[in-house]
Order: structure tokens, then sequence, then C-alpha cells
């Protein structure tokens, strides 16, 4: 189950989080978790190196792309490795939108977009797609293979 | 940082990107000003009173909303996002209307364009969508063609259906907003509410999902996937998903679709059959989100089909559903799979899909079928499918092969139990992957040749792992940590079977090569992993499992120098698990030790090595003794961070599990902390030796102080167990000691007879002396412990220590111990002589009532006198009192315990009918004539008839006579030899409970059963906090958020350790239970260590989380009879509660007032219940106190109004606010609420 997706920015204000299967109460102490594992470790971190973290079984991976870190968060069979494949995913996606890895202007220019992406590659604490071309295809209301 | 929060996010939302900061920053627009705060809880650190802001801004939106309501049912025709807007940020009212808008005028480019550049993705910073937007969304979702914008549609309406509704909270994050059902309840223009477009959305999004038209083909997709944002719990929308689900396959799952290589996931093929490929991958994705439907033979034909689909995605999800549902009938399932395993078949397809998710999936499912009974029958499936996960060791993907070693040694969820742990270690060490002759046929590369040679799984595994921990990816390390760490857990599981044949230096190629022997039946019995172990004619030079695992653990060391301090925590946790119980640990040692000098570890990382440790206990309880070692280096090293109740849990269940032999040794290791040179602040040397203590900082002394208190504390707590020395058990007769009471003699006694309890006396006496003052108090009450339990000669030691110690001028005698501290010692020397005087007393009255009792009993003898019922009364008083006496400084079992001796017990018995529950305990009780007296007295009692008091008393002279005589060696028998009285007793004792097997010889194995248990049988009480740790850890369990701010150990929630104890062991009903049932002289339950009142006593003192919670149980037991506890004056606690506190001047004052009321016993019974005097304050022992800095108002139900100077007691804090209690109720009633952090000053 991937149980949390988050993007901050570098101040640590959070610009887009998606939940699966955190209770409400659980997700200020995830947030301020996250935000200060990055704070801590993100200093310096080239685009896309892939920091780790586990807390009792459910494991964080967490990168930073341009301005924006991300972090993502699962559990059982999304363990470490797993969620590298999720955020490999994900930062790919944010890159084809964005152009480049984006600067806070650039994300928030592309802000409905990228939820677009997001709603395509985790869908309901699942994986879902995970190819660039497809990704886009179906957030233009296109079938996952073209004919 | 709120600031700036609004002010990006904001950005987001204001059309003109230049001027976002300085427009939200200024909030120059009075109708926006709300919007900017409203960001704030997304952002970290809130302020104390953003509540009300909060608060405000979900008001500003109700405004909004309200009116963006009103203005849709009357449109204004008017563009609603002028230019001159455009600088300033848009408000929800205005999103809102500008959808409601634009939806009516969506055939117009310009409003499509308006919807998908500026309404639709400002909106997407809201965390939940109102529902009152949802007909227009419908309505655009019918009449507009634009792509992107029904895109948008179909996210916001899937949103809809996502939003459980009751809080207005989903999985959105962004703005908050409020609870738009609630709203629309109070709006009188007549809100909608979920419940009315629900079933609009439903209704709708089911039609598109079942219309086959082609050009519809994409809509149908999406909107099925938004049909599954449904929450489960709505049935309704779950039957219709089915079905539309199973329509679907219906049409195009049976379809010929025997995929060609290579065509999987790629571009091509005709229509139609990429248009089936499509709606296959949808149906199977929401199927994938249906709940699993095991008993449906349909789901499971669907989903098998779906692992032979063109679309990857759609296989990883058939694959996914089919190994949830082999778990739950293995059976059923390798029957639908039939031929996919086979040869050709899809699940070898998948081996080469590209789609890591998808094999790891494989894994799974071959891992649950080839280990399921059920097919016990069909070993041909079960080697088919463990064929297939062996192949996947090979996975160029390090997800894959991790899974498959991990379902090899077997693990798959945390349930598994040790034998089939143990059992994967055996495959791991013994099996053989032999690639399948279809896989060599395919080419006859060099490669495939070479890799057709049978290979040990464990040459394969080791080779991939040290691979791996040379990658230089993070996620790739830790993965691998955690690998070597699950194959730690299952080889200690192999040892602790005790398997055959575990013996690692047999070289592995054997295997292989026994294996080809075997060929025709390899693998056909996957369980019958033993076949091929018999074969060991290994020479040298060849590898051996020891060798390869000493090769993969020198790079796993390596690995401590990962900058990653979770990877290193993982690199630990794997050497603790791989650590065997015959290795030497230096290594492990001094790794660990220099590791723990990086200030960089977290709190919660150490001591989740802690909790590995005690799993690691768990798995080998032979280990104990190393393990404590470990423990003492965190104890050293970082006392600041560790746990201090999970570090007393893993030295007691070590010292228990350490087995009669290895108690000695776990106690030095837990005490040797005491033997260590104080720390000299500031000082860095020595920072990796594990000899020197390092708190370089005044919170870590002050935690390193606290530990040691704990150790003394434990030390006399358990050193009476740990030596299996006990009064009630002492062979010496109480008077030996007396006759000797030259010192030295005394020493040398004691410890040639008990070297481990002669040592913890020793060691206590030191820091009685040398310790801080709270050390030197602990140190009295612990020998005080041990003086009360011990029997002679440590009692009499203790005795005269307390006494040397009390008036001062022994110090001389052990100066070359005594370290000054530089404190003021006072005139008695230490400082503790108030503090000694009622433990003295209380040996002092035991010596005396002892010394009584020899005098009336030889009085008695001489006269020859017979003892009158008087007189046998005030014996039994005199006994009675003296338990209750002990029993205020320690527990003591008092079915059993003598204060007055030996000899008392006939005393005791005779007269004490309801003293121990069963008088036939009394072991050492001559049953010749003793034991009918006893039975006579009792039947007597019970049947209400004249007790022949003539008979016992002739009993009860010659037994004291007798002992007088043994004692003096005066060898005249005057046995009994009446037969009445002989078969009397057989006839009364085998009428009545069986009396007690040999207790001492039940010993060790209780003590090992006991410890085995220890996790389950109820023993420890499963609300305590420590206990629950280490079980949600075994457990694996735990998805709770983190908590951020456990440094702060002063304010951590307390610990009911001795709830712990108290309630499991203390009780003495379950103690009587237990003498009845005789579980032996040294039970540990009875005796082992058991918190005592002292020391929960203490707890309110100067263990915020070590004892703090509520001795209560423990004094309530005592105290039930007893006369109400002075709940006037001072309260001894109130001033002691923190342990930073000045004490200089409390501490006399409480010590006076406790020993006060010791000077009667009997008039000041009460006393007894200073353990529980005041439930509520020793409760509190955790308890902050504060006075309100300013007035504050509450603004809500479960707020609190405070007045500045009012004083509070602060319960816990949460998200910037206090829960606080008021001394007296306010105005308003209310005592106690939430307050803002910042308006209370903390004293």
């Amino acid at each position: 189950m991937i149980l949390a997706v988050l993007f901050a920015n570098s101040e640590g204000n959070i610009l887009i989080e998606r939940f699966h299967g955190v209770p409400a109460e659980e997700r200020l102490h995830w947030r301020s978790f996250l935000v200060k594992l990055g704070a801590d470790n993100l200093k310096g971190v080239k685009n896309e190196e892939l920091l780790v973290a586990c807390h009792k079984s459910v494991y964080i991976v967490y990168t930073v792309l341009g301005d924006v870190s991300i972090y993502v968060v699962g559990k059982d069979e999304y363990d470490e490795l797993a969620l590298s494949e999720v955020i490999f995913v994900i930062t790919s996606a944010v890159k084809d939108v964005c152009g480049k890895p984006p600067t806070e202007r650039v994300f928030l220019d592309k802000y409905g977009r990228i939820c677009l992406c997001l709603d395509e590659i985790v869908w309901k604490g699942y994986l879902e797609n995970t190819e660039k071309d497809r990704i886009r295809r179906l957030t233009r209301m296109k079938p996952p293979t073209e004919f | 940082m709120a600031d700036s929060a609004g002010t990006t996010l904001m950005d987001l939302i204001t059309a003109d990107p230049t001027t976002a900061s300085t427009a939200s920053a200024s909030n120059s627009a009075p109708s926006s000003a709300a919007a900017a705060p409203a960001t704030q809880p997304t952002a970290l650190g809130k302020p104390a009173g953003e509540k009300k802001s909060k608060r405000a801004s979900l008001m500003q939106i109700q405004n909004d909303t309200i009116s963006a309501a009103k203005a849709a049912l009357n449109p204004v025709r008017t563009n609603i996002m002028p230019q001159k807007q455009k600088k300033k940020p848009v408000s929800y009212s205005q999103l809102a209307r500008s959808i409601h808008e634009l939806a009516a005028t969506s055939d117009q480019k310009r409003s499509q364009r308006q919807l998908v550049h500026h309404v639709f993705p400002k909106l997407a910073v809201y965390n939940s969508v109102d529902p009152s937007l949802a007909p227009s969304l419908l309505m655009l979702n019918q009449q507009c063609e634009d792509r992107s914008v029904l895109r948008y549609v179909y996210y916001y309406l899937a949103r809809i259906l996502s939003d459980t509704g009751t809080q207005g909270l989903s999985t959105g994050g962004g703005i908050p907003t409020p609870n738009w059902d609630a709203l629309a309840d109070i709006d009188a223009v007549g809100g909608v509410t979920r419940a009315d477009v629900v079933p609009r959305i439903v209704e709708q999004l089911t039609a598109e999902a079942k219309n086959a038209d082609v050009e519809f083909h994409a809509r149908r997709l999406q909107s099925l996937k938004a049909l599954t944002y449904a929450p489960s719990t709505n049935s309704e929308v779950l039957s219709r998903l089915y079905e539309i689900v199973f329509g679907i396959l219906e049409k195009v799952g049976d379809a010929p679709h025997k995929r060609k290589k290579g065509i999987i996931g790629s571009k091509g093929g005709d229509r139609e059959s990429i248009i089936r490929s499509n709606l296959q991958y949808a149906a199977l994705s929401a199927l994938r989100r249906l709940p699993l439907d095991p008993g449906n033979p349909a789901f499971l034909h669907r989903a098998v089909q779906g692992i032979s689909f063109a679309d990857p995605v759609a296989v990883r999800h058939g694959l996914e559903i089919v190994s949830e549902l082999a778990a739950k009938d293995p059976y059923a399932v390798a029957m639908a799979l039939g031929k996919h395993v086979q040869p050709g078949g899809a699940l070898l397809d998948v081996l080469h899909l590209h789609d890591v998710l998808a094999r790891v999936s494989l894994a799974r499912l071959c891992h649950t079928i080839s280990r399921a009974r059920v097919l016990d029958d069909r070993p041909d499936i079960r080697s088919q499918f463990n064929s297939v996960l062996y192949q996947l060791l090979l996975d160029p993907s390090e997800r894959v092969c991790f899974e498959a070693i991990l379902c090899v040694l077997g693990k798959y969820d945390n349930t598994e139990r040790t034998e089939e742990r143990a059992a994967g270690w055996y495959r791991l060490t013994r099996e053989i992957l032999k690639l399948p002759e279809v896989l060599g046929k395919e080419g006859s590369k060099d490669k495939s040749q070479k890799n057709k040679r049978p290979q040990p799984l464990i040459k394969l595994v080791m080779r991939r792992l040290e691979s791996s921990f040379r990658s230089f990816s993070r996620p790739v390390l830790h993965a691998a940590a955690r690998v070597v760490h699950e194959m730690g857990k299952s080889r200690a599981a192999a040892f602790a079977l005790g398997l055959q044949d575990v013996d690692e230096g047999v070289p592995v190629n054997t295997f292989a090569e026994a294996a080809e022997l075997h060929d025709s039946d390899e693998s056909a019995h996957p369980e019958s992993i033993r076949r091929t172990s018999s074969i060991s004619n290994g020479t040298g030079g060849r590898d051996t499992i020891a060798s390869l695992l000493a090769s993969l653990m020198e790079v796993v060391r390596t690995t401590v120098a990962c900058e990653c301090v979770y990877v290193r925590a993982m690199v630990i946790k794997a050497l603790i698990w791989m650590q065997s119980p015959i290795d030497s640990f230096d290594e492990l040692e001094s790794i660990i030790a220099s590791e723990l000098s990086d200030p960089a570890w977290p709190a919660a990382l150490l001591n989740d090595i802690l909790l590995t440790l005690h799993a690691r206990f768990k798995a080998s309880p032979d280990m104990a003794v190393t393990l404590l070692e470990i423990a003492r280096i965190f104890a050293t090293k970082v006392p600041g961070k560790v746990d201090a109740d999970v570090l007393q849990l893993l030295w007691k269940t070590c010292l228990v599990g350490a087995g009669p032999d290895g108690k000695h040794k776990a106690l030095e290791a837990v005490t040797i902390v005491l033997d260590l040179p104080p720390p000299q602040p500031g000082s860095m040397l020595g920072l990796t030796s594990v000899d020197r203590v390092s708190a370089s900082d005044p919170k870590s002394a002050l935690a390193l102080q606290r530990l040691v208190q704990a150790a003394v504390w434990f030390l006399g707590e358990n050193a009476n167990y740990a030596a299996s020395e006990y009064a009630w058990e002492s062979a010496t007769p109480p008077g030996t000691a007396l006759m000797m009471l030259d010192a030295d003699k005394m020493v040398a006694a004691a410890s040639s007879r008990n070297p481990t309890l002669a040592g913890a006396l020793t060691r206590l006496q030191r820091c009685a002396f040398s310790g801080s003052w709270e050390i030197r108090i602990i140190a009295a009450q612990a020998l005080t412990t041990m003086a009360i339990r011990s029997g002679e000669p440590f009692r009499l030691q203790i005795y005269e220590f307390l006494h040397a110690l009390a008036q001062g001028g022994l110090q001389s005698q052990f100066s070359d111990m005594h370290l000054s501290n530089g404190e003021d010692q006072g005139a008695s020397g230490t400082g503790l002589g108030v503090l000694l005087s009622p433990m003295i007393r209380v040996l002092d009255e035991m010596y005396r009532a002892q010394d009584d009792l020899i005098k009336e009993i030889r009085n008695h003898d001489n006269a020859k006198k017979e003892w009158s019922d008087d007189e046998l009364k005030k014996l039994y008083e005199t006994h009675e009192r003296l338990l209750d006496l002990v029993s205020l400084f320690c527990y003591v079992p008092r079915a059993k315990y003598l204060p007055l001796g030996p000899i008392s017990c006939l005393a005791s018995c005779v007269w004490g009918v309801p003293l121990g529950g069963n008088p036939f305990n009394v072991s050492f009780l001559d049953p010749k004539g003793l034991g009918h007296g006893m039975v006579q007295r009792i039947l007597s009692l019970s049947e209400g008839i004249a007790l022949r008091v003539k008979t016992i008393r002739d009993i009860l002279c010659a037994k004291l006579v007798d002992v007088y005589r043994t004692r003096h060696n005066i060898s005249v028998s005057t046995g009994l030899s009446d037969p009445a009285v002989a078969t009397g007793i057989s006839d009364l004792v085998y009428e009545s409970k069986p009396a007690p097997a040999e207790p001492d010889t039940l010993d060790d194995d209780l003590v090992n059963a006991w410890a085995a248990n220890l996790g389950d049988d109820g023993l420890w009480g499963n609300n305590a906090p420590a206990m629950n740790r280490v079980n949600e850890f075994l457990a694996g369990a735990g998805t709770d958020a983190p908590e951020v701010d456990d440094e702060h150990i002063i304010s951590r929630p307390s610990v009911s350790y001795d709830d712990m104890w108290a309630k499991t062991l203390l009780e003495s009903s379950e103690l009587e239970e237990d003498d009845a049932r005789s579980l032996g002289s040294s039970s540990p339950d009875s005796t082992g260590s058991v918190e005592t009142s002292i020391s929960s006593h203490f707890g309110g003192m100067s263990y915020p989380s070590l004892f703090s919670s509520k001795p209560t149980t423990y004094g309530a037991s005592q105290t039930m009879e007893k006369e109400p506890a002075n709940r006037g004056g001072p309260s001894i606690y109130e001033s002691l509660v923190s342990p930073i506190r000045e004490e200089t001047s409390s501490y006399s004052s409480p010590g006076m007032q406790r020993f006060e009321s010791f000077e009667n016993p009997l008039a000041g019974r009460g006393s007894q219940s200073f353990g529980s005097q005041d439930d509520e304050q020793v409760s509190s022992g955790n308890m902050r106190f504060g006075t309100a800095l300013y007035d504050f108002t509450a603004g809500g139900e479960d707020e609190l109004n405070l007045t500045a100077g009012e004083e509070v007691e602060i319960e816990y804090e949460v998200d910037g606010w206090f829960y606080v209690k008021k001394k007296r109720p306010g105005r308003d009633g209310k005592m106690a609420g939430l307050v803002p952090v910042l308006y209370v000053d903390q004293s």
C-alpha cells in the first residue's frame, strides 16, 4: 500500500499531498516527520538522488527535483525498492509536464496537470501506470494504448 | 514559515504570478483576506493561535460558498475573472462561481481555456470538492467536448465520490475546506449535499462505463476509473462496479488473446485488439480496487485470465489479485492456474515482463503455492511453482530478487512461525537452482550454458547481496541490509530449533553434487529438505556456508560507513541478527560503540535497535548476556536517547532468560555501568571506548544519572533472584550469623556462599557512598531490599553497613572507593541518616523479635512450660506486624516470608490460617508431627470443633525444642511416635490438596518456560507501553505516524513499569495460587524481581518515565482495610515531581514526614499506604505544572478559559495545544480543556 505521496517546497511547505489508508489524526505527524526528514537530509542532494528512511514497518523514499522535494511512503509490498520505482515514475512525469526539473514557480504553473498525472500514477494506494507516454495520453483523455 | 506557505500556494490561485507574493502578503483586498491564512494548516510548525485563523478562514469559505450558490441561482452573465482582478488571489467563491458560469457556456473555446488553465488547476488546491459543484460538473461532462476539460471533470467527480464527507477530510490535501454537507444543511438558500449528488454522479458514470461506442472508448475508461473512487462502504456502487467489470470481461476477456513475444505493452496491432486490450486493462484495474471475493470462481477466473492479457499493467493487476487469493485458497488458485505455470505458460512469460511489481507478485504467488500444505499430494505443482520462484532469484531487478530471497527464507508477512523460518534457512543453504530445460534450449549462447549449471541458492544469493552492497543507491543498501536481517532471523530460527545439519562448515557444492545424483526427484518434495544433507565429505578449498557468510558479513560491516543513518541502523540490526551465540561479538560491540558516538542518530532509531535486541533475545535466549553487553553500550553511550522502559524490559527479560548459569553474568552486564568512572563533562576522549560513559551535555548527563539510578534499583530488586538467595529458603539458620559477629568473617562467609550476591552487595555499598544524592538514596533502598530478602549472613552484613552509614565513621574504611562528587555530605557522612533510620529500625525489630522468640523458646523449654494460647497469639501478631512492616520496603511473598526466622513458621501456621493460603506449603516443616498439628488446627477451626490445644502444644513444644536441640547439637530424640497421629496425617494429606512437589527441582525449567512465554502468557500485562512497543515491533505492525518530538525524555508519556509487575505479580491472590501450585522455591514470579513499594514510591521522585505511573495497584492491595491515608499536609510527591528541581530544601522535609509516620508502626498503619497516599499526585509523576500568562477565551467546546496567573496542571500537549486541568473550576464550571501552548508558562 502506498500510504502517502507528498510534494513540498524547499521551505517545507506542502504543495500536494495524497494519503491513502492513513487516519486523519496521523497525517499531521507524517507531514512534520517527512518535512523534518527532508530538512535534515536533503541539503545538497542531487536531483533525483534517492534517500531512504523507515519507521516501524513503513518505508519512506524521498528525493529532490528542482525546487521541489518529493516523499513517498509505503508499506508491505511497497518497500524501499518498490517506492523507488514509484518515485521514479513520479519524477519522470513531473519532468515531462514541466519540461525540466521544476522551479517552484513552474511547478505551481503546472499544478493541475501534475495532479492529473499523480491521479494516473497512484490510484487508491497502488501504483498504476508507469510509462511516461501512457501517463501523458491518459491525462489528455486518450486511451492507454492509441489506435 | 507559515506565511510563506500561504504565499506559495496562494501564488497558484493568483492569476498573475509576478505579483503574487506581495498580493497575498499584504492581503490588501479585504474580501480575499481570509484566504491567505487558510493555507496555513498545511504548513508546519504552525503557531498556537492558528486555530483561530483557520476557523475564520473556514467561515470565509462558507460565506463564499453561500454567495457562490446564490450567484449560481441568479446567474450574472459577467466574466467573473476580469482583468483587473488578476493581481489578487482568487477566492473560493470566485472559483466556484466561474465553474457554474463556464459550464453554461462550455461550448465556447474561451470558456474551455478558462476552465483548463485557470479554474480547474486552482480548484485542485483545495482539499475537497464542494458537492454543490457537481451539477455543473455533470453538465460539463455531458455537454463539453474538450478532452482536457473532461479529464478534469472526471478527476473532480472522482474526488467528490471518494470524499468520506464526514469531516470534509479527503485525501486531497491542500487548503482545508469546510464540511460541505454541514454547510449545506445550515444554508438557507438550499445547499447541495453529497447525498444529493452522489447518486446522480454514479448514475451518469455507470451509464458511460457501459457505453460500448468506440468513439466513447477513452471516456468509458475514465468513467470506470472514477467510479472506483467511491468508498468501499458504498455497497450499491460496489455491486454496480462488479456488474460493469464482469460485463466488460465477459466480452473481452475470453477473446483469443494469446499474446506474442514482444507485443506486451507495445504499440501497434489492429484497432480492435487494442480496444480490447484497453478495456481489459480498465476492467482489471477496477477489479484490483474492488474488495477480494475469495469464494467466487468468476473472480478468480477473470484474475487468472488477466495474467495473459496484453496490457502489462493488466497483467500486474491480475497477478496481484491471484497472489492475494492464493494466500486464502492456494488449492483453488493452483488449479485455476493450471497450465500457466508450465513451460511456455503465461506465468513464465511474466518472468520477462518489464514490470517490477508484476514479478514481485509472481514471487509471492509462487511462494504461497509452493509452501501450501493443501497441495501436499500434488508435489509436481508445488515444485513447478518452486522452480519459478528460484528463477526469480536471477531477476535483474533488486526488488524482485530480494522478494524471492525473502520468500525462500520463509518470510512472507510477519506471521510466520519459527518452523517456517527455520525451514527457510535450510532451503537457502541446501537447495540448488536448476534452470528448466526450456530456458536452456532458447539459445546456445555460452551464457545460458553457464547458467544452466546447477547452482546452490546460497551462492547465488550471497553473490547478489554482495553486489547490492556495492551499490550507491541508499534504498538498495537499505533493502539489502534488510534482507540480511531477515536471513539472520531465519538462521536464528534454524539454530533455535536445532535443525539437524546446520553445520555451516560443510562445502556448499557438496549439496549441488548430491542434488545431481538425485536428479529424478529433484525438488519434487520441496519440504523434504534434508535429503541431501547426509553427504558431507567436502574437502578444503571449497566454499562453505560459513565462509560465504563471513565474506558477506564483511561487506555488510563496511556498509556501516553509509552516510544515511537509516541504512546504518538496518545494518546494525542485520549484524545483531546474524550474530550467533558462539561468535565473538567484539567487532559488533566496537561497531555499535563507534556508531553511537555519532550525534546524528535519532532516538527513535536507537530504540528500534534496542527492540531488535529484545527480539533477538526472544529468538535465542542463550544470547542474553551478549545482548545485555550490547544494551550496556546504549546505556552508557546514549543515555539521553534510549527509552529507559525498553532498556529495563530488556534487562529483565535477559536476566530471566540467562538461565541459572548466566544469571550472574547477566547481572554483571547490567550493573557494570555502576563501575564506570563518572562522565567528564566536555571530554571527548575515549568516545569509542565502551568502558567510558559519554554524557557531554547536561541533558544526557541527567539521563545517565537516571539510568544509573535505574541500574541501582534493578540491582536491588533482582540481586536476590540472580543469586538465588532468599531468606525464606535460606539453608543457614538465622542464629548462625548472630554468632559470628566478626565482620571480616562474615564477609568471607558471604562471598564464599554466594559470590553473586556478595558482588552486588559490594557494588551497592559503594553506590551508597559515592553516588550522587539520588543514587545514594536508591542504593540504600536497594540494600534494604536485599537485607530483607536475603538470609544470613547477608542480612546482618547489610544491617551493620547501614548502621555505619547512618552514623558515619565507616567512611574511612571505604575511603579508597570514595569519589567525592563535590557535595557536602553532611554530618552523617552520607546525608542519608534520616532516610536510613526507618530501614535500620525494621531490621532492628526483626532481630529483636527473633531474639525474643528464641528467648521465649528457651524459657518454655527450661521451665517445661506449655505455650499458652495467648503466647502463641502474641507470636502470630508479631509475625504479622513485622510482615506488614517489611512489605513497606519491598515485595516479599507473604505466604513464605518469616520475619521471625524459620522457627516462627510454626506459630504462624498454627495461628495464621489465612496467612498464606496453603499451610502445607511450608516445605521445611517436619511432617512427622507438625503437619498433623496444623491439619488439626485447620480442621478444628473450620468445623468449629474446639481445638485440642493440648496436642498442638505438645507438638509445638516438641518442634521448638527440636529446633533448639538441633542447633545445639544435642542428640536427644523426642520424636512423636503416636501411630494415630501418623496415620491421621496421611489420611488428611491425601484427602486434601496434594502436597507440594519438591520445590527445589522445578527451578530451571520454570524459569525457562516463563522466559519463553514472556510475550504471550499475560504475565507482562498488556497495558505496559514498553511491552506494547516490543510486541508491535515484533509483529512488524504499525503504520502509526512517527513521533517527531520523541527527543524530549522528560515529557515522555508515563510508563507503568510497575503496573506491569504489580498487576500480574503482586496481587496476593495470585501469589497464593502460585503457592498452592507450589511454583517452586525460586520461581521468578514469586520472587524474581518484583516492583516494590519503595521503587514505586521512588517513582514519584526521580523516574519520570521509569516507575512513575501508578503504584496504587500494589498499595491498594496492601492497604485495603487500613485507615485512609493522611490526605492533609504537603504532599511529598508534589515537591519531588521534577527531578531537575532544586532538591536541597525539599529533601529533608519529605523524608521526615515519611519517617514520622513510621515512628509508630501500629498506630500509624496509615503510613503503610504511603505508596498509595495520594493516587492522583503519585500518578501525576509526569504531570507538568504551569501558570497562565495571559487571559484566554475559549473559542470552542474543547477549549478552556484561562485567567492570567491561574495555575494549571498540564496533562499533555497536542499540536501546539496543552490539555490542562485547573485546580478549581472556572466561572464556566469547566475544569479541563485545551489552551494554546504559548499561553502557559511551564514551571
